[in-house]
């Protein structure tokens, strides 16, 4: 153990630059990779840390001083910096046993398929970085690792089981057969259930609109260098900069918005042979049997009512950020947040009124859990040296995916002292869970049931 | 050298990953094509400049180049039906 301990404190002082590259190209040798080919992909990794690393750097430097600023004027103190899912990802990759959930999520997923728990295979290797981001809370607060990867099991297998109940609707909704979401980002569905079971008995709500027409009109606010560029000149007039300063972090934030998606890509590429490894072993060994496809969210990016949701949710979190008691973090890099588009989207089968409105209630959730993971993600940040930060900044993200899930999971811990709020968070969680999964679970079998009836009497 | 481009919702997970197992299909069948994942936001400006489009979302839209069934790639029904579209689109 002591000799593991050394090895693990030597790799983590080279930065995830170094030790996360090296620990992928063993792992693409396992898998059989070629010796050149998992080189490559281990240089890549490095470059794409290193890469995020600097444009994060970049973030700070500009937001840091903006919100110092805003201070000043306003009053309002958001010292945590947003810096969306691609920082997050950046910092959980860096975790030193973040490598070890691809086997976990893989043994979960097979065992559940051969007890027929379940007919989904995640194949959405990406979303491992999820669960790190969960276990990597969990171990902040517990300081235990079993008790991270155990609760990383229990988030895979409510991914699983979620994804099994969400395939039909999904089928209706995107036209695609065969496959659904394993996003963790679906699990908010369970929050706005409730919610949204509530406004369905108003047919105020029941209306259709031109969501295609709409959003070929506004789509351009949720690309990444127009919003970039919006949030930046904002913040320049609250922070009182001159109109050339304004101007100037206009175009900065512009630019870091739009180069985190650029530098992002270099992880799947480094990641994608493992993934396809995975995928290929998965489909000889489960032959012969039908199994729904896990992906990830963007297959669902073809409906515009997901956009529409997100733009209008832009002014709703900055609004909110200003006024809510407890939010520390002022949005920045999470401002789309696609999270809590996805969920609205799939609880309420595509209504964009509802949608509207469950993301209302929905947006403090993600202020309050991304202030409450700040200093988890900044402790990491600063042990793997993943994100360079100065003594008191702290990161963090304000469109977590399926915030309340990941906050009670790892959040319940704080029980030994003496805080039960998160245990009650999680019960309501739970059985928000329970009651979504059950109306899926019977929405799909009455379509099914409908299919039937519609076959035997077309015969 | 003639360009496929690839697109999802974020234009980065998806569509990455895709991008990166067509090129290695690709590849394999000796076939030189520039891969690249894009928004799906944008797709409309790379029309002109490329040979195919792989769609991970359901396209509603005509195009006016090719259009490849991406959601294939990832759970690798039709896998091969899909290559060969793409190889043609390409010749």
């Amino acid at each position: 153990m002591q000799l593991l301990g050394n090895i693990v404190d030597y790799l983590l002082g080279m930065g995830a630059s170094v030790f996360v590259p090296i620990i992928i190209i063993i792992a693409g040798l396992l898998v059989g990779m070629k010796f050149k080919d998992a080189v490559s992909s281990g240089v890549t990794l490095g470059v794409a840390f290193t890469g995020m690393s600097l444009l994060i750097g970049f973030m700070i430097g500009i937001i840091s001083p903006a919100a110092e600023a805003m201070l000043e004027s306003t009053g309002v103190s958001l010292p945590i910096i947003d810096g969306g899912w691609t920082t997050m990802a950046t910092i959980s990759w860096s975790w030193p046993y973040a490598f070890l959930m691809f086997p976990l999520m893989i043994v979960i997923n097979v065992v559940m398929l051969v007890i027929n728990k379940t007919n989904t295979f995640n194949a959405d290797l990406w979303n491992v970085w999820g669960k790190i981001f969960t276990a990597i809370a969990v171990a902040g607060i517990t300081k235990s690792i079993a008790l991270a990867f155990l609760v990383a099991a229990v988030q895979i297998i409510f991914e699983l089981k979620a994804a099994d109940a969400h395939q039909n609707r999904i089928e209706k909704l995107s036209g695609i057969p065969g496959v659904t979401c394993t996003h963790k980002m679906i699990f908010f569905g369970a929050i706005l259930y409730p919610f949204d079971a509530f406004l369905k008995r108003f047919s105020f709500f029941d209306r259709k609109f031109d969501a295609e027409a709409l959003k070929d009109k506004i789509g351009i606010f949720a690309e990444n260098h127009v919003i970039g560029f919006i949030l930046g000149c904002l913040f320049g007039v609250v922070a009182r900069y001159s109109v050339s300063e304004i101007l100037v972090l206009g175009v900065q934030a512009a630019t870091a918005l739009t180069l985190f998606p650029v530098i992002t890509k270099y992880f799947m590429q480094a990641l994608a042979p493992i993934s396809e490894a995975v995928s290929a072993f998965m489909n000889k060994k489960f032959e012969g049997r039908t199994l729904i496809v896990g992906l990830d969210w963007p297959f669902l990016g073809g409906s515009n009512e997901i956009w529409l949701a997100v733009i209008f949710t832009v002014p709703i979190t900055l609004i909110f950020s200003m006024f809510l008691p407890g939010n520390q973090i002022l949005p920045f890099a999470g401002i789309i947040n696609i999270p809590i588009a996805v969920a609205a989207f799939l609880v309420t089968g595509g209504n964009l009124l509802r949608m509207f409105v469950l993301c209302v209630i929905g947006v403090p959730a993600f202020l309050w859990i991304g202030t409450a993971f700040a200093p988890y993600m900044t402790e990491l940040a600063n042990l793997t040296g993943a994100v360079s930060l100065q003594a008191g900044e702290l990161i963090s993200n304000s469109a977590i995916d399926g915030p309340v899930f990941s906050y009670a999971m790892s959040h319940v811990f704080m029980i030994k002292d003496g805080n039960f709020i998160p245990l009650l968070v999680l019960i309501a969680w739970i059985i928000g869970f329970v009651m979504y999964y059950r109306d899926l679970m019977k929405e799909a079998r009455e379509d099914e049931a409908e299919e039937l009836i519609e076959e035997i009497s077309a015969e | 050298m003639k360009t496929v481009i690839v697109a999802c919702g974020s234009g980065v997970a998806t569509s990455q990953t895709v991008a990166s197992k067509v090129t290695r299909l690709l590849k394999e069948n000796k076939v030189n094509a520039k891969v690249e994942a894009v928004d799906l936001k944008s797709v409309d400006r790379y029309m002109d400049s490329s040979a195919a489009y792989i769609a991970i979302t359901k396209v509603k839209k005509e195009y006016p180049i090719p259009v490849i069934n991406g959601i294939a790639f990832l759970t690798g029904m039709g896998e091969k039906e899909e290559l060969k579209k793409l190889i043609d689109a390409l010749k």
